[in-house]
């Protein structure tokens, strides 16, 4: 067994030191720049592949709030963030209602009762080269 | 000496690299003590804020109101950014009750909110503002009438100066009463000790009179809850708790401990009939009575007006009613945010001699009424006074006339 000098002992727990304190460094530096406080809001959403829509449908998607129909015309989709102050709009037989207000709006997005006054918005969607459909809110 | 020396540098590059792992460490370990930041970005604004950190165990302040929808920003004010809490508190508006009527405005106002236009009946913030719950108009023009500051009962100042350019009640502003600047020590004395009751005055110490201010008076019924289901006892918080002693103008509270709700209300020489004693003050009272109409009142009187009769009708009249055939009637949106009644088109509701909805009393197809308290949602049917063996004199229609024969005696 060799026997370690009290100098290389202390040159070894030294470097030890370092070594975890350098670690450490790191890895607070990756975790502080890692961290984005203030990010733009998410315009873009991954819906997945088009074919998990099948034709005809109509899909109530959750985030972000809104209606996805495929009809023979394509894909379309349509807002459902009350044009009020922006809650999430519950799905009836004549329309959509907004459960924190009661504006309402047709099938189509057309107010049919206040508060609201603007109409509800239309998405763009987007079809991917490998087939996915992406959501565009801006 | 000569063979120490590079001991002791070793020495003391060991002990710096030591020290400087312990302070990382340490700064590791306090850094993993502070909990993982929680982002929200409410779809009113798309700005994320990190309120939710520290105040995620706080309960959804009303449905009207998602925090999803809102965040807390919007309302509070604050440091969205911030998850030091002194430095995310520092710009909140009116600390923890940003109703309180000095900064409602900000926190609660904007035209798609609560201060609007009249037309699209948005314009809250101005009837409270404007109400006698915070101007207290009456009183303050009682007192100085009494005591010589003025010469006539009419109100001319308020707790603060208010105006209404689109008055119809001919009064179109208030100045602020300032007791300082009074002469007679009475009403100085009324101005230090008295003005504990309008809705953005710090409420007196005790549990009895906990409330919050501004909004928060009268809406805000428990932690973080805004409601229009108003408990009597919320009102109880400034009303019925004892009375002002005009000699020394200092306000004596009331001693006993009431078991019976009757006893809840104080009023010595007071007479309630049972549906007082029994119904909540929102179950009578209308929203513009309680709340202001937008104009500047000189009194209380002046503002409130439903009498028993407004319910039960007269012997020869019938209660006044509405049929709603309108989707956007009052009357919908009042039972949307309070919904106990299930409204719906083709209903009957009775209505007050000004118009305004009764909106939890519908007529039913015997020609009585069925009510809903608001607060209790407790069920009611009553029938008018047509018909009986009521034997009121036609030109005694007051409530107080009812109160002869069906009050209770305490």
């Amino acid at each position: 067994m060799t026997n370690l000098s009290r100098r290389d002992f202390l040159k070894l727990a030294r470097a030890g030191f370092l070594w975890l304190s350098g670690a450490l460094t790191l890895g607070g530096l990756i975790r502080f720049l890692d961290f984005e406080p203030n990010p733009a809001p998410k315009t873009e959403f991954d819906l997945g592949p088009a074919a998990n829509y099948p034709l005809p449908s109509r899909t109530l998607l959750a985030d972000p709030p809104a209606v996805l129909w495929h009809t023979e015309s394509g894909f379309s989709a349509m807002s459902l963030a009350c044009t009020h102050l922006g809650c999430t709009l519950e799905d009836g037989a004549d329309g959509f209602t907004c459960p924190c207000h009661a504006s309402r709006f047709d099938a189509d997005g057309r107010v049919t009762h206040g508060p609201a006054a603007q109409p509800l918005s239309a998405l763009r969607i987007e079809m991917t080269d490998d087939n996915n459909l992406i959501l565009h809110t801006d | 000496m000569q063979t120490n020396r590079p001991l002791t540098f070793d020495f003391r590059l060991l002990l710096g690299s030591g020290l400087l792992f312990v302070v990382l460490s340490l700064a590791w370990f306090l850094d993993a003590r502070q909990p993982d930041a929680v982002e929200l970005i409410p779809t009113l604004t798309g700005k994320p804020e990190y309120c939710l950190t520290c105040h995620a165990d706080l309960p959804e302040i009303s449905a009207s109101h998602p925090v999803e929808t809102f965040g807390c920003v919007s309302c509070h004010g604050g440091e969205r950014l911030a998850l030091d809490a002194d430095l995310a508190h520092s710009t909140m508006r009116g600390g923890a009750n940003p109703s309180d009527l000095s900064v409602a405005e900000a926190s609660c106002g904007g035209s798609s909110c609560h201060s609007g236009s009249e037309a699209d009946d948005r314009h809250h913030i101005q009837r409270v503002m404007t109400s006698i719950q915070s101007t207290y108009a009456g009183a303050i023009a009682g007192i100085r009438y009494t005591f010589g500051a003025q010469t006539d009962l009419n109100a001319h100042l308020g707790i603060r100066a208010v105006t209404d350019e689109e008055t119809k009640t001919g009064i179109t502003s208030l100045s602020s009463f300032d007791p300082a600047s009074e002469e007679n020590p009475f009403v100085q004395k009324f101005g230090e000790n008295c003005l504990t009751c309008h809705i953005n005055a710090a409420p007196r110490e005790g549990e009895a009179y906990a409330r919050g201010t501004g909004c928060a008076a009268c809406h805000s019924t428990g932690e973080h809850t805004l409601s229009t289901a108003i408990p009597y006892t919320q009102c109880n918080a400034c009303h019925n708790r004892g009375n002002y002693d005009l000699r020394t103008m200092t306000f004596i509270e009331r001693s006993d401990h009431p078991t019976q709700r009757i006893d809840d209300y104080y009023q010595p020489i007071g007479l309630f009939t049972r549906c007082e004693y029994t119904l909540d003050c929102v179950d009578c009272h209308t929203r513009s009575e309680v709340m202001g109409d937008g104009d500047i009142h000189k009194d209380q009187a002046s503002i409130e007006y439903v009498q028993c009769r407004t319910c039960h009708g007269t012997l020869e009249e019938l209660p006044l009613t509405r049929t709603l055939t309108d989707p956007n009637d009052i009357a919908f949106k009042l039972d949307f945010l309070n919904p106990v009644m299930d409204l719906k088109l083709g209903d009957t509701i009775l209505v007050t001699e000004k118009g305004e909805p009764l909106w939890n009393i519908r007529v039913l197809p015997d020609g009585t009424y069925e009510m809903i308290g608001k607060a209790t949602r407790q069920y009611f049917t009553f029938r008018p006074v047509m018909g009986t063996a009521c034997e009121q004199k036609p030109d005694e229609q007051e409530s107080h006339y009812c109160h002869e024969c069906h009050a209770v005696e305490k």
